[in-house]
Order: C-alpha cells, then structure tokens, then sequence
C-alpha cells in the first residue's frame, strides 16, 4: 500500500475558505479591540472580601456562580440517570464473581479509609484551601469504587443513596428559595460572614453548607454510575 | 529553569498524545491519556491554579479513565480489543 495519495479538490478548497474566514474574524475583532481590557476576574476578586471566605475561587463557583453549580448537579444527575437506563437490567451481578486479588484485597483495607478521609477534608475545608465539594464527591467515590472491587460482600444500599440525593438536591434549592425570599437575591447570603472570621472553620454563611451538600450530591451521584458500571447481566 | 519545565511538559504531553492514536489497544490508550492529564496538572501547578489542577487530578485522570476501564469490559473484546 503506497503512502502517496491526491488530495481532493474539495479538501483544499475547504481549507482555503476556511482560512478565510478565520483570517476575516481576527482582523474584525483585532480592530474593534478596546484599548484598556477588563478582565472579569478582577472584578470578582475586589468582591470577594465581601463575603468572608478565604478561597476566592469557592466563592466565584458557589456564589457568584450558584446558580451554575445548580445547574452542573442536574446535568451530572441526567448523566447518571442515562447510565442506569443504558446498563438496567433486573437480573445482575458483579463482572468479576471470583475472590479478589490479595494485594488488592490488603491495599483496599489499608487505602480506604484514607481516601474517604481525604475526600471528606477536600469536602469541608472547602471555603478555606484547594478543593471544595465536587473534587470532594469524586474522591469518596473513588474510594466506594476501590471498595466494591476488593470485596464481592460490599454492597450500595440504593436506597439510602437515593435518600441523600434528594436530600442534598432539595436542600439545595431550599437554601436558594430562602435567599430570595431574606436577601431579595437566589442563593442569598442570609446567615452572618464577617471579614473578621475570614479563616475560621464556621465562616463565609451559607456558602460552606453549600458546597458540603454539593459533596453529598457529586458523591452519591458517582457512586451509583460506578456501581451500575461495575455490574453486567448474568447471561452475557 | 521554569520556563524549561514548562516547555518539557508540552512537549511531553504532544508525544503521549501522538502514542495515545497509534496505540492498537483501547485499554494501554486509556492509561496513556492518564499520562495527557496528569503532565497538564503539572501546568496548572505551574501556573498556580491549584484549584483547577486538583479537579484535573481528580476527575479528568481519576474517575473517568476508571470509567472508560470500566466502560471496556462492557465490550465484546474486553480489554483486548
């Protein structure tokens, strides 16, 4: 098989009227660029003082952006749904039915409660350092996923699963609901942030209660998709 | 000297990429983009965003390349397809 082949007309000529194009675009937008540029993150930052929360990055995610974490948990929820639709099946049981490997079987007792740990710091500490309650979420479900390899008796109760979704979900909304009806604003910070406990554990008012049901959420949430993943119809 | 850190993780993350295409098995591919996220988490640290370095290291190394893992033994082939 040579390795030379023609290049299609139609190719090249895509190509050119792309370029164009993209050529044209720049040179609109070069022209018309102001003179002194704003970045929005300046902005976010002078007001992040404000509201008492030392990561500045929790407090664009979770407050000037609430709304849109609201809306990453509903699509993360439809993307679980989707997965327990695709692989649903009544009769199911695990891919691997033999007895783990012994290496695993050690690392995961000495490794689990450490992730878990670790995932619920990431979780709390979230307004005060790196992380927050979706980085926090994934990691409890990684270590739910180490469990339910090592171990063919660790089961999921789907219903206590389903029970701190709801719970999580609801709450959220429910603190939003109040913020509209005591600050006039969704998602308002109703309960106390002062500057002057900007590092403390019980800062920022609503926004570290926050981020933690958005841990509850993200974490129940990728430990179903890891659980239906890891799951296969008997007669496959 | 970080200039040339910096320039060495591009580089690096371009050829895992190129080996990521060409490798025939779906599963060496999926642990080769592990190595993709984990040099752009070196960036980030780099260029002092922890927070989006520790999302990266989080869900774009951890928890979807264990969900294409697992997505793999759902095929036919299983890992050696």
């Amino acid at each position: 098989m040579s390795l030379k082949r023609t290049i299609p007309m139609t190719t090249v000529s895509g190509f050119a009227v792309s370029a164009f194009f993209v050529v044209t675009i720049l040179n609109i937008l070069i022209k018309n660029m102001p003179s002194n540029i704003y970045r929005a993150g300046d902005e976010l930052l002078k007001l992040n003082s404000s509201e008492g929360v030392a990561n500045a990055v929790t407090t664009v995610v979770v407050y000037f952006r609430g709304f849109d974490t609201l809306g990453e948990i509903a699509v993360l929820f439809i993307a679980s749904l989707g997965i327990g639709l695709v692989l649903k099946s009544t009769t199911k049981e695990k891919i691997e039915s033999e007895e783990s490997n012994f290496m695993l079987k050690t690392g995961a007792k000495l490794l689990s409660p450490i992730i878990l740990i670790f995932g619920l710091y990431i979780m709390i500490y979230g307004h005060l350092s790196v992380g927050g309650g979706f980085q926090g979420g994934v990691i409890i479900a990684s270590g739910v996923l180490l469990l339910l390899t090592s171990s063919n008796h660790f089961h999921i109760s789907h219903r206590v699963v389903e029970r701190l979704e709801t719970f999580a979900g609801v709450s959220y909304v429910m603190i939003g609901l109040i913020g509209l009806i005591v600050m006039d604003s969704f998602l308002g910070n109703f309960l106390p942030h002062n500057i002057s406990q900007m590092g403390l554990l019980l800062s920022g008012g609503i926004i570290p209660i926050i981020y933690i049901i958005v841990g509850i959420k993200v974490g129940s949430e990728m430990s179903v998709i890891v659980d239906n993943m890891l799951k296969r119809d008997i007669d496959d | 000297m970080l200039g040339l850190i910096i320039l060495g993780t591009f580089i690096a993350m371009i050829l895992i990429a190129f080996k990521t295409i060409i490798e025939p098995k779906l599963a060496h591919s999926v642990v080769l983009s592990m190595g993709i996220g984990l040099s752009s988490v070196m960036l980030f640290v780099t260029f002092q965003s922890p927070d989006v370095a520790l999302t990266q290291a989080v869900i774009g190394v951890g928890i979807s390349s264990l969900i294409f893992l697992m997505g793999l033994k759902h095929l036919r082939g299983g890992y050696e397809s």
